[in-house]
């Protein structure tokens, strides 16, 4: 008996089973962490593992705050803090590299200078080299000038580390624009700001949506810069998650996998917004499609 | 062009520049002169803020020329200039100048010019080398595990299906979560009593499973994580091929009777080639500098079995303050990272030609 | 005073010459097509004129102005772009009044213009879609409604019809040849698609390779095209070009041979300073052929090949040796392949190009 014909190109539910067995597998990691959060103390550390199990928000709670010996009053925690000081500190330094970033594109994409592309590759280098590289020299420019520890230190720096990105991204995205439209608006007498603000930037809103999602990402993810500069005041939570799990907790593995979810989640969410332009993002821009 | 101009014709007016180039370059010149005054006999806190006032207005009257001039390019770029040269540039100046004395950043002694010693220093170092090989073995493992794990996903989700953009999520969310996040995770998997690789192998063996306590079980502790995080991205960059494979060839294919493996070498891998090759060179760059993971994980333990350059870069420069030493390993690396950039921008623009 | 004046304007892109010392006037209220196969140049000049591309050499004047060194919104031109090049982020009604926000007239005149404009292109019912939901035509209006809108001191067209379906075509070219009467402004359309320029322009500008051939009124180029590359490029069928020789003047006939047979037209006095032997081209349209019954002095014989039903009428293609010759014939007179037919050129349609190509008969 023949199987029924099936356009070039799609598959059927089968493909969807197989595909959803690997992609459950894949994510399990992040799921399994996901399960840890809302188990308790015991269930948490159960062998063999359990999957059935009364949800818990008790971990979510002493993420904020928590006894740290038995029977001793909660104290809190400061992660509070950290959530706050991650979601300012990205989020000002993302602001600035769009503004700064941005212009900069639209600057190599409609008015190349001489050695333009020489200009792009060393910003593009200053992205894709170690951050060790350049760390000591910073390191030992905010001890001098007193930077270190201070929002003001951390957003720049998150603001330069994020704009080789955000020029390469936005470039790619004002690159594609229809330069007939540009000239349309000169001939109809535009000035250059008008053009760039009217015409150019209401076509990439999309883009630079897209962008601004991504660096608040790599910001929010960052740990090395984060680690060295970052004082008690400003410690973002990579920091304070990496301090947790080395330092006074333990095998409370529902609470780490608390912490983790809460800062997991603004990532998964970006993913399911941002799929269409995530080739774009991961690549710095650098592939488009 | 003027030779064919006839200047009998009449010409529409054009404003003249109202600020002159020795404007700007005095003013740049009073803003020095102001800068340095002020930070030498004003009170820092004050001066401070007269020099900042003074680079200002430095920068307005040249803005204001290139405005006038309509020179947008060098305008629109010049502060992402800046602000790079600022936080990226010069401190790259600076390490490569530190690189060239004998400097420890916990110490009071002035930089010492040592000349090329440190480099020489770093390469006849068998330690160096022993982490480049450590490097390189982490690298060749995990972007090969990530090629062909990317691969295989891509191939899996190459066609449409029903649901297959919310499992792509599922697949693609690895790669955009923090090193922290995923070293975490595996030490949370990999922990010798409760973690689930553990429990799993003792089901077979009656033993726990202590992974990361051998060199080779740490290594592939490491590369298991790596690899799992990025070979999304391999996929996504494979897709992106499949995808522009143009559905008539298929068709025309599918009527000349052509097999699977036939209809792939001479379709579908075409389209693909640039892609893998510039997800693995993109691999290649970011697994050269492969630190967070290991840092968290093992940090570089056993021993130093699975500590990689870049994790030895940084021991060296905050734990054992061989600050000057750092520098120029970081140069080395600087390097090969520029090599393998460019060669990666070299295929970009020779897919973006052929396209 | 509106003019557009072309003197010896050159563009060159490194070594490639896309403009070659091009002249070109076109007057007050008047047309004027560039025609040309695709990289003839003709968008470049077109450019040229709005300062979209800077002239090389040459002076581009507007108005009796030379406006060589002033950038497209000082030009004061208006322009149709090829793939409309709306503002994809306004809508239709922003987009009509886009070019007013540069002329310093009040809130409510821009209104009255919008609304007078809409209605004369019949777009007032889509005034607030943005360009992404319009049809191809109403996009194609849009675009013509941005240029009309303000006063510009003349309008360009860069192949304003070649997006639009054959319909559609039709009926804009009627509408735009329509609009522009009405307002005694020098336009130039650049297009590729001779049915268009033939239809709109007063006067054609045919290209090629960077040169204008011809400038002439439509009829004056298909009746008397200027040289062998204009004689080819305008008609269809495509103009038969049949190599010839001389063989001298007789009662006052002149004879050529063409292959092993002969053709003979009257005299003229350009076609004196042929000499006998010398080589020629003689160009006949597929319909200026008249069928005869039998071979006569004059007639060309020929076996029909291959016949193509056009409708109205039949195209055939003829044999005679190696050659091709296309005839048009009405579609009652039935041919059948093999069958040998006669055709007598129509007296008057022949035109002779020299061995340079360059027209000879006047």
């Amino acid at each position: 008996m023949a199987a029924q014909r099936r356009p070039i190109g799609e598959a059927g539910w089968g493909r969807t089973l197989g595909a959803g067995i690997v992609a459950f597998v894949y994510f399990f990691p992040v799921l399994w962490i996901i399960l840890t959060a809302f188990k308790t103390y015991s269930d948490a550390l159960a062998i063999p593992p359990v999957w059935l199990f009364t949800p818990t928000l008790e971990n979510f709670v002493q993420v904020f705050s928590r006894s740290y010996s038995a029977g001793a009053e909660a104290v809190a925690t400061g992660f509070d803090r950290f959530f706050f000081n991650s979601i300012f500190i990205a989020g000002s330094s993302v602001l600035i590299a769009l503004v700064v970033g941005t212009l900069a594109a639209y600057g190599f994409s409609r008015f190349p200078l001489r050695g333009n592309d020489t200009y792009l590759f060393i910003i593009l280098t200053t992205r894709m080299m170690p951050a060790i590289v350049v760390i000591i020299p910073i390191f030992l420019m905010f001890q001098i000038t007193g930077l270190a520890g201070t929002y003001l230190g951390i957003i720049l720096l998150y603001a330069v580390f994020n704009l080789p990105f955000t020029i390469w991204m936005m470039k790619s995205f004002f690159d594609e624009l229809s330069p007939d439209v540009e000239d349309a608006a000169r001939m109809d007498g535009s000035s250059e700001v008008r053009l760039f603000f009217k015409i150019c930037l209401p076509q990439v809103v999309a883009g630079i949506a897209a962008t601004a999602v991504f660096g608040l990402i790599l910001t929010w993810n960052e740990f090395l810069f984060a680690l060295l500069l970052t004082g008690v005041e400003t410690r973002t939570i990579p920091v304070a998650m990496a301090q947790t799990i080395g330092g006074d907790i333990g095998v409370r593995w529902g609470l780490l996998a608390a912490i983790e979810t809460l800062f997991l989640i603004p990532v998964i969410v970006v993913v399911f917004v941002l799929q269409n332009h995530l080739l774009r993002g991961v690549t710095f821009g650098t592939i488009k499609r | 062009m003027s030779t064919l101009v006839s200047p009998a014709l009449p010409q529409a007016p054009r404003p003249a520049p109202r600020i002159a180039l020795w404007m700007v370059l005095g003013a740049i010149l009073g803003a020095l002169v102001v800068m340095v005054g002020a930070l030498f006999l004003l009170p820092p806190a004050v001066g401070w803020w007269v020099a900042l006032a003074g680079c200002a207005g430095a920068a307005i009257l040249a803005v204001a020329y290139a405005w006038e001039r309509h020179n947008y390019g060098p305008l629109l770029v010049a502060p992402a200039l800046a602000l790079l040269f600022l936080l990226n540039i010069f401190p790259l100046m600076w390490s490569f100048g530190l690189s060239f004395f004998a400097f420890r950043a916990n110490r009071l002694a002035p930089p010492r010019f040592v000349g090329l010693e440190n480099y020489v220093g770093v390469l006849s170092d068998p330690v160096v080398w022993e982490r480049l090989q450590t490097t390189a073995l982490a690298v060749v493992l995990t972007v090969s595990l990530q090629m062909v794990v990317g691969f295989l996903l891509a191939l899996l989700f190459e066609k449409q299906f029903p649901g297959r953009r919310y499992l792509l999520i599922l697949v693609l969310t690895p790669m955009m979560l923090s090193f922290v996040a995923v070293g975490a995770f595996f030490r949370y998997y990999y922990e010798p009593t409760f973690g689930l690789l553990s429990q799993f192998v003792r089901i077979f063996t009656g033993q726990p499973f202590i992974l990361l306590d051998t060199p080779a079980g740490a290594m592939a502790g490491i590369i298991f994580a790596d690899a799992w995080m990025w070979s999304p991205f391999v996929m996504l960059l494979v897709l992106a091929g499949l995808v522009s494979v143009p559905k008539y060839l298929y068709e025309a294919a599918e009527i000349d009777r052509a097999s699977w493996w036939r209809r792939f070498r001479t379709i579908t891998f075409p389209y693909i080639r640039g892609l893998l090759l510039l997800a693995l060179l993109f691999r290649t760059i970011e697994a050269f500098k492969l630190f967070d993971v290991v840092f968290l994980l093992t940090e570089g333990g056993p021993g130093t079995s699975t500590e990689t350059i870049a994790v030895y870069v940084y021991r060296l420069a905050f734990q054992y303050f061989r600050t000057s030493q750092s520098a120029a390993l970081a140069y080395i690396i600087l390097f090969i990272v520029i090599v393998l950039t460019n060669l990666y921008l070299y295929f970009v623009n020779r897919r973006a030609r052929e396209a | 005073m509106s003019t557009i004046s072309l003197r010896q304007v050159t563009k060159r892109f490194d070594k490639l010459i896309a403009v070659d010392a091009v002249d070109l006037d076109v007057g007050a209220g008047e047309v004027v097509c560039l025609l040309g196969p695709s990289g003839c140049g003709k968008t470049t000049t077109l450019r040229m004129i709005a300062g979209l591309e800077a002239a090389t050499a040459g002076d581009v004047l507007v108005g009796g102005e030379r406006v060589n060194e002033l950038s497209p919104s000082q030009r004061n031109i208006a322009m149709v772009f090829q793939f409309y090049a709306l503002y994809p982020s306004l809508t239709v009604r922003e987009n009509l009044a886009f070019p007013l926000a540069a002329e310093r007239i009040g809130r409510d005149e821009i209104t009255r213009r919008v609304q007078a404009v809409a209605a004369t292109l019949e777009l007032t019912h889509v005034l607030d879609r943005i360009p992404g939901r319009l049809a191809e035509g109403e996009k194609q209006r849009v675009a013509v409604g941005r240029a009309i809108i303000r006063d510009p001191s003349c309008f360009l067209f860069d192949e304003p019809l070649s997006r639009l379906d054959v319909e559609l075509r039709q009926q804009m070219r009627g509408k735009i040849k329509e609009v522009l009467s009405g307002l005694s402004k020098a336009t130039v359309i650049v297009t590729h698609d001779q049915l268009e320029a033939l239809t709109m322009a007063d006067r054609i500008a045919v290209m090629r390779d960077g040169r204008i051939e011809q400038v002439a009124t439509p009829h004056e180029i298909f009746a008397k095209p200027a040289n062998l590359f204009v004689a080819s490029f305008i008609g269809t069928p495509q103009m038969n070009l049949l190599p010839a020789v001389c063989r001298g003047i007789e009662n006052g006939l002149i004879r050529f041979g063409v292959d092993a047979q002969e053709v003979s037209l009257p005299m003229e006095p350009a076609l004196a300073r042929l000499a006998a032997g010398a080589k020629v081209t003689l160009g006949v349209r597929p319909r200026a052929f008249d069928l005869a019954r039998e071979p006569s002095a004059g007639t060309l014989s020929a076996v029909a090949d291959l016949i193509e039903p056009m409708g109205a009428e039949t195209l055939v293609h003829m044999l005679e040796g190696e050659r091709d010759i296309r005839v048009v014939v009405d579609r009652t007179r039935r041919v059948r392949p093999g069958e040998r037919l006669h055709m007598r050129p129509k007296p008057g349609q022949i035109h002779v190009f020299d061995a340079t190509g360059g027209r000879v008969s006047a």
